[in-house]
């Protein structure tokens, strides 16, 4: 091949693509030296290619269809007595009751309380499942443990059953403290200057609600939440000693989280008013007006519940990898890859013993890897086992398909001219296209459903048969054409 | 390929199938005995039943493993390369499971352990199953629209079929279990199993010649398309088994079982269908 030749291979547009995909590829992978001298990239490894550890959580909640005579907020409330539990309006025809609770019990407490159950599936809405993500998100990052994951998986009817965490470089045991610890809540209040006395501790608070606006429609953001009676009993004895009823404006009450303060106001004139002549046990801490006054009120109302979920949770699995372990698993996982590779290459050498077409095509196959770890690393997926056999399974069937061109076009040993060329190119393209929809339509089911870690498989599977399809094979097709018209 | 000749000419189509239906029904008896006795077809793992999974590096001997983990309700120990074991337990209840988190770190701080709950685990049960029949449904609808006659269509999904059938059928011999990489084997064979399948109907409805030219033509091009994914697959086993990486081995082997069954329902089922049905006067 003379140089012009080679200049109009490479600026067919098929094989520029291709071209561009790949270094663009390795720019993303960004393989380099760290520090150590040790070989990193920027891929990222799931829980069984790095030590870490992952718990799956269990929402002790449901999300049940209801229809009654009842106006539905009166409905709501004789639930919530009936049940003892929270009962959360999701959509018009569906409540979320957050304490665990079996069909036939529900039933009868629906018919009791003067209404009836039209569906019953275990789990929380979609609403309440991103609360939990972004509590548990907000716990992990202040404990400072970097690289953690919180995935809600939920399913198509918006009902998610779990969630699960991952996080990179912890133990089990580590893990386990993490979701299940509580942070140390406190309400102190000011006495005089800087000085402050302790009020109440955060057991005595009983429930915090979501972040509302009060009074309604007013754009003024807050968090109400409900004391305990003997935590009223205090907290007015206390309002009363330290003057704080008299003089709210020089007696904050200050809300602290692990010694750090999370909240300081006064008591509002109304509040001070009426907690000199009795308990209160319903509060509200206002926290401003608009996007800042709803943002702290997000805010608070995690540190309110000091990092308790507002369903509890139960664990449903868990596991973990050591570091030594970790390694091995990705050093085999590597080496299986590159091994698989070598023995393709074997294999399609075994069949055509001509360097010029078995090298362009084990190129090419490997060349789709790389823009498929390319794709990886730039969406930050973490690649775990079942992935890297899927990789290796897109290796696998990538070279059948480049055997299919080859052999299609090669038909009866001749080389055709341009036009049987391209005739037969697109008899092979047709039989590929009809091989690739039945891969991608047996994955898609993966890609829908909730079968935890196999989502991100079904994905990168899904991908590579279209890279394949799209950018590898058709840039095959010509520059083995090149070739074989030497 | 040259290793050796397929000639089929002198077979006719029902003496070309009869093998493969045989295998099939034996297949699905095993399947169904199996049903009967755990409730799935396939022996569900831990994924799907619950229950927790061990990997340890230790040279303890397995003695001394069923010594040291005799409070618990171990079902089974298996041993990999390099020292390598696979401990597994039953279900257990919070406080047991944590005991032995705690007794694991002591005596084996490398150890990996996964533990699934009975019933997340029987959730992911039903939603594989679900999984795996959407995925056959789905290919065969593929097929149906892509070759638009009846009688090859049928040809390719049961061809499919007999594949998923056998290689399940013989994950219960050899005791591999189903777990969540094994069901991701499972999908991968319903789609690449059909590969040479597509590649010979393709060959022998829209190609002229003769049809037993056309086979052969045929058998060359898919037996490498085969060749390259058992290669494929048989390297990644022989690392996973050096590695003793337990997942990375069970998905390997599935697929190097399904490869296996696909080579004979590609190239006698499905042969003997397609061939019956080009000598009864379809296609051209």
């Amino acid at each position: 091949m003379n140089t012009k030749e080679l200049k109009a291979l490479i600026t067919d547009w098929r094989v520029a693509t291709l071209i561009i995909l790949v270094v663009l590829s390795i720019i993303a992978i960004n393989p380099h030296f760290d520090d150590q001298g040790n070989l990193t990239s920027n891929l990222q490894y799931g829980l069984d290619l790095q030590q870490g550890s992952w718990l799956q959580l269990e929402f002790q909640a449901e999300v049940v269809g209801f229809s009654t005579d009842l106006p539905v907020d009166e409905f709501i409330t004789n639930l919530t007595e009936s049940l003892d539990a929270e009962v959360i309006q999701v959509d018009t025809n569906h409540l979320e009751i957050r304490k665990s609770y079996s069909q036939a019990d529900l039933e009868s407490k629906f018919l009791a309380t003067g209404g009836k159950l039209t569906s019953f599936q275990p789990g929380v809405s979609k609403n309440t499942a991103e609360d939990v993500k972004r509590i548990l998100e907000n716990k992990i990052n202040t404990l400072g443990t970097k690289d953690a994951k919180v995935n809600t998986l939920t399913g198509m009817n918006n009902i998610a059953r779990y969630i699960r965490v991952e996080l990179a470089g912890v133990n089990m045991k580590q893990a386990q403290e993490i979701v299940g610890k509580q942070g140390k809540f406190e309400i102190r209040i000011q006495t005089t200057g800087n000085q402050t006395e302790h009020v109440l501790s955060g057991e005595t608070i009983t429930s915090v609600q979501s972040p509302s606006q009060e009074p309604p429609g007013s754009d003024k953001w807050g968090v109400g939440f409900t004391l305990s009676e003997s935590g009223a009993a205090a907290f007015r004895a206390a309002a009363i000693k330290f003057g704080a009823t008299a003089d709210p404006a020089n007696h904050n009450l200050i809300m602290l989280l692990d010694n750090e303060t999370v909240y300081s106001a006064p008591l509002s004139e109304d509040l001070a008013g009426k907690l000199q002549s009795e308990d209160i046990r319903q509060l509200f801490a206002s926290t401003g007006t608009g996007k800042y006054g709803t943002q702290q009120a997000t805010n608070l109302e995690i540190h309110l519940r000091a990092g308790a979920l507002p369903v509890d949770v139960t664990i449903a699995g868990s596991g973990g990898v050591t570091a030594p372990l970790g390694e091995r698993y990705k050093t085999t996982a590597i080496l299986a890859g590159i091994c698989a590779l070598i023995a393709v290459g074997f294999v399609i050498y075994y069949r055509y013993r001509e360097p010029v077409i078995v090298l362009p095509m084990v190129l090419i196959n490997a060349s789709e890897i790389v823009i498929l770890l390319g794709f990886i690393a730039v969406i930050g997926f973490q690649m775990d086992m079942p992935t890297i056999a899927g990789l290796i399974a897109v290796l696998g069937t990538g070279i059948d398909q480049l055997v299919v061109i080859t052999d299609e076009i090669l038909h009866e040993g001749k080389v055709p001219s341009p036009n049987l060329y391209l005739k037969r190119l697109s008899r092979a393209l047709s039989i590929i296209m009809v091989a690739a929809a039945t891969v991608i339509i047996a994955m898609v089911p993966l890609l829908v459903m909730d079968l935890s870690t196999l989502k991100g498989f079904a994905m990168i599977t899904i991908l590579g048969v279209l890279v394949g399809v799209l950018v590898t094979r058709p840039a095959y097709g010509k520059i083995i054409m090149q070739i074989l018209s030497k | 390929m040259g290793l050796f000749n397929y000639n089929i000419e002198k077979y006719s189509p029902k003496q070309l199938v009869m093998i493969p239906l045989a295998l099939l029904a034996v297949s699905l008896v095993l399947l169904a005995l199996n049903m009967a006795a755990t409730g799935m077809p396939v022996t569900p793992g831990i994924d799907f039943s619950g229950g927790t999974a061990v990997t340890v590096v230790t040279t303890d001997t397995r003695e001394q493993l069923q010594a040291t983990f005799a409070g618990y309700p171990l079902i089974d120990i298996s041993e990999g390369v390099n020292n390598g074991y696979f401990i597994k337990f039953g279900a257990m209840d919070d406080t047991e499971f944590r005991s032995l988190s705690a007794l694991i770190s002591e005596k084996f701080p490398d150890a990996k352990v996964d533990q699934i709950g009975e019933t997340f685990g029987k959730t992911l049960q039903s939603q594989a199953v679900l999984a795996l029949v959407f995925s056959f449904i789905g290919m065969a609808i593929v097929i149906f629209l892509a070759f638009r006659t009846f009688v090859p269509s049928v040809a390719v999904v049961l061809s499919a079929f007999a594949d998923m059938v056998m290689t399940a059928a013989m994950m219960n011999i050899v005791g591999i279990p189903l777990s969540l990489g094994t069901l991701a084997a499972l999908l991968m064979l319903i789609g690449y199993s059909v590969d040479s399948d597509i590649l010979l109907t393709n060959r022998v409805l829209k190609r002229q010649g003769k049809l037993s030219e056309k086979l052969t033509g045929a058998f060359r091009t898919g037996i490498i398309m085969t060749s390259t994914t058992l290669a494929a697959a048989l390297a990644m086993f022989i690392v996973a088994w050096f590695g003793s990486v337990l997942i990375l081995m069970e998905i390997s082997a599935v697929l190097l079982i399904g490869l296996v069954f696909d080579v004979m329902n590609t190239w006698l089922t499905n042969v003997g269908i397609l061939k019956w049905y080009v000598l009864k006067g379809g296609g051209k």
